[in-house]
């Protein structure tokens, strides 16, 4: 299964160095309240006609859905005290269709999913797709959206296990600020997971949340073998500060005739899964 | 099963909906609804239909794995099951419907707890096999134990059982799990779709309807409903294929001992006739069971002679030439005299060829005609095909009950993937692994058990010297033949 987080490769701070524009040009648009793009919105809209068609452009994201399971089931397993094995909350932020959401909320350990999306178009396909499936009713529920619009928790209780961001992050104006807004949803002990199409996930992390921190600690052009050892130190300090722990990654490849495979180290290059824990106290 | 055919309203589908075409379902379902339905339909994640020993192999392996035991399942079946629950056969009478099952299948018997329920003493598992060709006489044998003397492995090749005992015990084995509601006596009247609520949209739901007025929503139906299915029709897909103009004999002989080898060495003999292959199949103590493929004509002259003529014939059909087996063929009776003049002017092995028939089962002497069909695709949205209706094979290497326990096992998989990753089990997009793992693998075979009948079918040109130099070649090859045994009992049977 998934992997402990590998060390950040020379590769990925310079793919990091080549996404740092676009991130800039993100930092001077007005600031929303939103962690929504508007443009973002508006290409998803388009898209959800199209969601459930088995052979339609959604394809890719059907075959791959029974490996976020498998990812957030590794997670599961590598706690030191097992999770529970029935009545999960799921929070699916940028539910979409409803791929993932769906099918967490048929898996017999959930107890409920809420499932969010700010785009009212795909939320109306998600929603009349769920209805045909009855076995649905009750446990997953659909809502138009932001994180940051729905209503924080006031108890554990009301903490999710489980809050998933998939193929999501990528599309976010403000990732790090986005991460702390999702913080308060999920229980201690509580997993955040994600996946992205990003070239790598750790050009996300490095640059939005440890970029910058690290721009002020670690001198720019000090960027050597030594350093990288560093860095992997410092983002373990940094995500404990924050009150994280347990980073996982998984790589996956897609391979025509096969489909998804877990490729250990693809992490590098292709799509991956990524999950943090959060601390129990 | 056989609901009627006419009953079944074929799906005006392909295999992927549009979403145009669904509104067109709509309507057309809504129509309909108003003249058949009859209340809310029962939810169901799993409807079998269909209970022979793909159906109930099935229902044991849903019921007896922990992630799908949740699944709400349905058997429907048109005959009354109690009396397959109660199989009461003395020990000298067997039913003439047997087959051959090969390790793999009895290994996923055992593992969906099913094997311990059959009677192991109507069982009789066969070491070695005499396969030869009844023109030129060319021979291969498989002997296991010169195999094991020879550092392979020894065990049997496969084990020859009476259909009844296998659902039997696969009945018991349901009964014990519990949680599957079975509707027998009851016949398929109509299956259709379902219908669009305030709260829930079955429209692509497949609905089936029962002689008793029963309704029950699919999210999967599983066609193990024989050759003529009618979830197969529902769901529009073709069934190809061609008759072969043959018929299959069969019957319950009993022989004059327990075979060359006793009861510990049973021994499966196979001999390519022109009209066909004739086979005779071990059973537990002198008995045996016998599968001739001939004409139809033929087998209708075969079913008119008396119990020693009838003898006569399936002891000559393992000894005696072609030409002489075709003129006691003419003979309207006296089979039994013309055979014991004959055999003494006919050379032959007697370690080689089974020993006599002395007896047959009275009332066991039967016969059904041989075909070779195969399902366009074993799957389509909220359905799978298992078993007899997604291929009917020739019966030459016993293959057609163990293809059914393949599909089986297969979708088992398929199934318990989808359940533990949260997928709707229903979709296409579930089940395409099944289709793709089975698919190719049985149409491999069915090719292969084609050919052969084809092959052996010729009497005379240069085919024969061939078919005969190719069986003395592998023979003769012992790494070649343990392949091919080894492939044999592990459920691809090439010879």
């Amino acid at each position: 299964m998934a992997a402990p987080l590998r060390p950040t490769s020379l590769r990925n701070l310079n793919l990091l160095l080549r996404a740092a524009p676009r991130f800039v040009q993100n930092q001077f648009r007005a600031h929303s309240t939103s962690s929504v793009n508007p443009e973002e919105v508006s290409h998803f809209n388009a898209l959800a006609s199209t969601w459930w068609d088995p052979h339609g452009s959604s394809r890719l994201l059907h075959l791959m859905n029974p490996l976020r399971h498998d990812f957030i089931r590794g997670c599961h397993a590598s706690q030191p005290r097992p999770a529970p094995t029935s009545n999960l909350r799921y929070l699916d932020i940028g539910c979409g269709g409803g791929i993932f959401a769906e099918s967490a909320a048929r898996l017999p350990s959930t107890g409920s999913v809420t499932a969010i999306d700010p785009s009212p178009e795909v939320l109306a396909v998600a929603k009349g797709h769920a209805r045909r499936d009855p076995g649905l009713q009750g446990k997953l529920t659909y809502l138009n959206t932001s994180i940051e619009e729905l209503p924080q928790p006031k108890s554990i209780e009301e903490q999710y296990d489980v809050l998933s961001l998939f193929e999501v992050i990528e599309h976010i104006t403000h990732p790090a600020d986005f991460l702390d807004t999702c913080a308060p949803f999920v229980k201690p002990g509580g997993w955040i997971v994600m996946s992205t199409i990003a070239r790598t996930w750790a050009s996300w992390l490095t640059t939005k949340v440890v970029a910058e921190d690290i721009a002020r600690i670690v001198p720019r052009g000090t960027h050597d073998w030594d350093k990288y050892i560093n860095e992997e130190e410092l983002r373990g300090y940094f995500l404990r500060e924050r009150g994280w722990n347990s980073p996982r990654v998984m790589g996956v490849v897609y391979i025509p005739g096969l489909g998804w495979k877990e490729v250990a180290g693809s992490e590098r290059v292709g799509n991956y899964f990524f999950g943090i824990r959060k601390d129990e106290n | 099963m056989k609901p009627s055919p006419a009953a079944v309203q074929p799906r005006q589908l392909g295999n992927y909906i549009c979403s145009s075409c669904t509104h067109r379902l709509r309507r057309h379902r809504r129509s309909y609804a108003t003249i058949s339905s009859s209340g809310k339909p029962s939810i169901y994640d799993v409807v079998c239909v269909g209970g022979g020993p793909a159906g109930l192999s099935l229902l044991a392996a849903l019921r007896s794995s922990p992630a799908t035991a949740n699944l709400k399942v349905a058997l429907v079946e048109s005959q009354d099951l109690s009396k397959t629950r109660d199989l009461s056969l003395p020990p000298n009478r067997f039913s003439n419907r047997c087959s051959s099952l090969t390790p793999s299948s009895v290994r996923f018997l055992d593992g969906i707890g099913a094997w311990k329920h059959v009677k192991r003493e109507r069982v009789q598992g066969y070491t070695e096999m005499q396969v030869w060709d009844g023109v030129s006489g060319a021979r291969i044998e498989f002997d296991w134990n010169a195999e094991q003397a020879a550092g392979g492995e020894g065990r049997p090749i496969a084990f020859m059982n009476e259909n009844p005992n296998l659902t039997s015990g696969l009945l018991k084995r349901i009964d014990a799990l519990g949680g599957v509601e079975i509707m027998d006596g009851e016949r398929v009247e109509n299956i259709g779709f379902g219908e669009e609520s305030e709260e829930v949209d079955l429209s692509m739901w497949p609905v089936v309807e029962l002689s008793g007025g029963k309704r029950l929503a699919a999210r999967l139906l599983v066609g193990a409903d024989g050759a003529n299915s009618p979830v197969r029709a529902f769901a529009g897909i073709e069934s190809r294929g061609w008759d072969y103009e043959r018929h299959g004999v069969v019957a319950t002989l009993e022989m004059k001992g327990s075979g060359w080898g006793g009861e510990e060495f049973k021994t499966a003999y196979q001999r390519f006739l022109p009209t066909g292959p004739v086979a005779m199949l071990p059973l537990p103590g002198n008995y045996s069971t016998l599968v001739w493929s001939t004409t139809p004509a033929l087998a209708a002259h075969l079913k008119t002679l008396s119990p020693m003529d009838f003898i006569a014939m399936v002891n000559a059909a393992f000894r005696l030439s072609p030409v002489d087996l075709a003129y006691m063929h003419t003979q309207a009776s006296g089979q039994a005299d013309e055979f014991s003049w004959r055999a003494q002017h006919t050379e032959f092995d007697m370690q080689r060829v089974p020993q006599q028939v002395v007896g047959v089962q009275e009332g066991s002497v039967a016969s059904f005609p041989l075909k070779l069909r195969h399902a366009d695709t074993y799957i389509g949205e909220r359905v799978a095909l298992v078993g007899d209706a997604a291929h009917t094979i020739h019966p030459l290497a016993g293959q057609g009950l163990n293809q059914g326990q393949g599909d089986v096992e297969s979708l088992i998989k398929t199934i318990n993937y989808a359940v533990t990753h949260g997928q709707d089990i229903g979709v296409q997009m579930s089940l395409e692994q099944y289709n793709a793992e089975r698919y190719a693998a049985n149409n491999m075979l069915l090719g292969v058990c084609d050919k052969l009948h084809k092959l052996y079918a010729i009497e005379s040109g240069p085919l024969v010297g061939l078919r005969s130099i190719g069986l003395r070649a592998v023979n003769s090859l012992g790494p070649l033949k343990r392949f091919m045994v080894s492939q044999a009992s592990d459920g691809v049977k090439i010879l």
